[in-house]
């Protein structure tokens, strides 16, 4: 991007936040206020932008005859031209397994990962652009992730966010949805899970945890009360390595809510999700 | 008994601090190696998997018409070919027609739609657009569905959608997507219980991290 663009950005935020700020508050400018402030967010995303574009690249020597270099990230697109052995690129970017580089004599064009595995530093080391491996996961502390399954009768969505306290326990916060025929159940957990085989590509868990349950009956419903209980479960699944950072997950749950004293209901989930870990 | 007790642990301090062995001399080595130390760092690279985006347009909601929506948009490309998105829209539905007959559907004439999915994109075309004779932009036709739950006059239900779209790359870092989309879920909101669709076409200008 052009090094004015900052500028350009700043002169933009300014006007933005005037027309923001200055206006009444009539219903018409309510509206105009929402736009601004949409703008005012896309405006943010582009100077963030620009003024990473600014910073200087990573160099590395062609150890192949030659790297091809494509028009676009894909197998598909056209060869147009090459790096030589023994050539200093630059490389601009990384999309997937694609990296874009630009040649000594100023070329641009996407680079397969297969290719950039062989070239070396600019200290004459090998590159390590190979891809996350198994035991990598372990390293990595934050795990983020989705799942959809059968709560009972009914279809349950969940949401979950994991932190690895240790190789074997990860603590987890998750949010699950169970839009049912009749009511809306909002469930939150907190809860461990234990892993006796971290390392294996099929790895077993259990899991214990506590949280809230709140149910919503439809409105169309007639006399029908909402109801907030304590709540608890134990499960069991298996952890399958995929690529990457990539893990599904299969789990079967027992659920008890304690909706007061005498009276508790207990609920089965089956679920298929998959996690990403950072 | 203060005093004595930290007089105690401060005579213990010392203790351990003067029992513990000093290290054995090393033996100084007969060749001195003379090695080059090697500057061995990680090479710092943008990788931007991540697409992040604002999308706007029309949302036709069975029997109550098409509104406007807006939504935002987080996606992470996996591999060339697949991408996982996530979506969260926010629409107004208004019953109107219903309200103009006399039999108001919503207790609010306007009633809020909101929606959230994840859902899996596959690029089926990807290839590139010409505009002009100088100007080449990589782009993509691509397929999309997923599930996820729509809040739609304050009922909660499960969603599927599928779709396909259009992503074109003026520049490596942006995108703009134009999309066709369908929507279903089940909603007893005019008394019985039925499969609803509800098309949507949406423009948007996405960013890549």
């Amino acid at each position: 991007m052009h090094p004015g663009s900052e500028h350009v950005c700043q002169l933009w935020l300014s006007s933005v936040t005037i027309d923001w700020g200055v206006r009444g508050n009539s219903r018409l400018h309510l509206t105009r206020r929402r736009f601004a402030t949409q703008l005012l967010l896309l405006v943010l995303v582009v100077c963030s932008l620009s003024a990473r574009a600014e910073e200087s690249f990573e160099r590395v020597n062609v150890v192949d005859p030659y790297l091809e270099l494509r028009t676009g990230p894909g197998r598909g697109y056209p060869i147009t031209t090459i790096a030589e052995r023994g050539e200093l690129v630059e490389i601009l970017r990384r999309r997937t397994d694609w990296f874009k580089i630009r040649t000594a004599r100023g070329q641009e064009g996407w680079v397969v990962r297969e290719q950039m595995e062989r070239t070396l530093t600019e200290a004459g080391v090998k590159t390590s652009f190979r891809d996350v491996l198994v035991e990598d996961y372990l390293r990595r502390k934050l795990e983020f992730g989705f799942a959809y399954g059968q709560f009972d009768f009914d279809p349950i969505l969940t949401a979950r966010v994991g932190y690895r306290l240790h190789e074997n326990f990860l603590l987890e916060l998750t949010l699950s949805q169970v839009p049912g025929d009749f009511s809306s159940t909002t469930l939150t957990y907190v809860s461990i899970m234990s892993q006796p085989y971290p390392d294996s590509d099929w790895s077993p868990y259990f899991s214990l945890g506590y949280g809230k349950f709140n149910n919503k009956p439809k409105a169309t419903l007639v006399s029908a009360i909402e109801t907030d209980a304590d709540l608890a479960n134990a499960g069991i699944g298996v952890r399958y390595y995929l690529t990457r950072q990539f893990v599904a997950r299969l789990e079967f749950k027992q659920h008890v809510a304690l909706i007061n004293f005498s009276r508790s209901d207990s609920f089965s989930e089956w679920s298929l999700g998959i996690s990403a870990f950072f | 008994m203060k005093k004595t007790l930290n007089l105690i642990l401060l005579a213990l301090l010392l203790g351990s601090v003067v029992t513990t062995p000093a290290p054995a001399q090393t033996p100084t080595p007969v060749i001195q190696p003379e090695v080059e130390r090697r500057n061995i760092r990680i090479p710092k690279i943008n990788v931007d998997d991540i697409e992040i985006g604002l999308y706007g347009g029309i949302l036709s909601v069975q029997d109550f018409g098409a509104n406007s929506v807006s939504q935002v948009r987080v996606a992470y490309h996996l591999t060339e070919d697949f991408f996982i998105e996530g979506t969260f829209a926010h629409s107004t539905v208004s019953d109107d027609s219903f309200r103009s007959l006399g039999i108001p559907i919503f207790t609010q004439p306007d009633t809020s739609l909101d929606y959230y999915h994840l859902s899996v994109g596959y690029n089926l075309f990807p290839g590139e657009i010409f505009f002009g004779k100088d100007w080449a932009m990589t782009s993509a036709v691509y397929l999309i569905a997923g599930a996820g739950n729509v809040k739609f006059n304050n009922e909660n239900n499960t969603a599927f959608n599928f779709g396909i779209g259009i992503r074109v790359l003026p520049k490596d870092w942006l995108a703009i997507r134009v999309e066709m989309r369908d929507m279903l879920f089940e909603s007893d909101v005019l008394g019985k219980n039925e499969i609803k669709h509800n098309f949507e076409m949406t423009l948007g200008l996405a960013v890549y991290f």
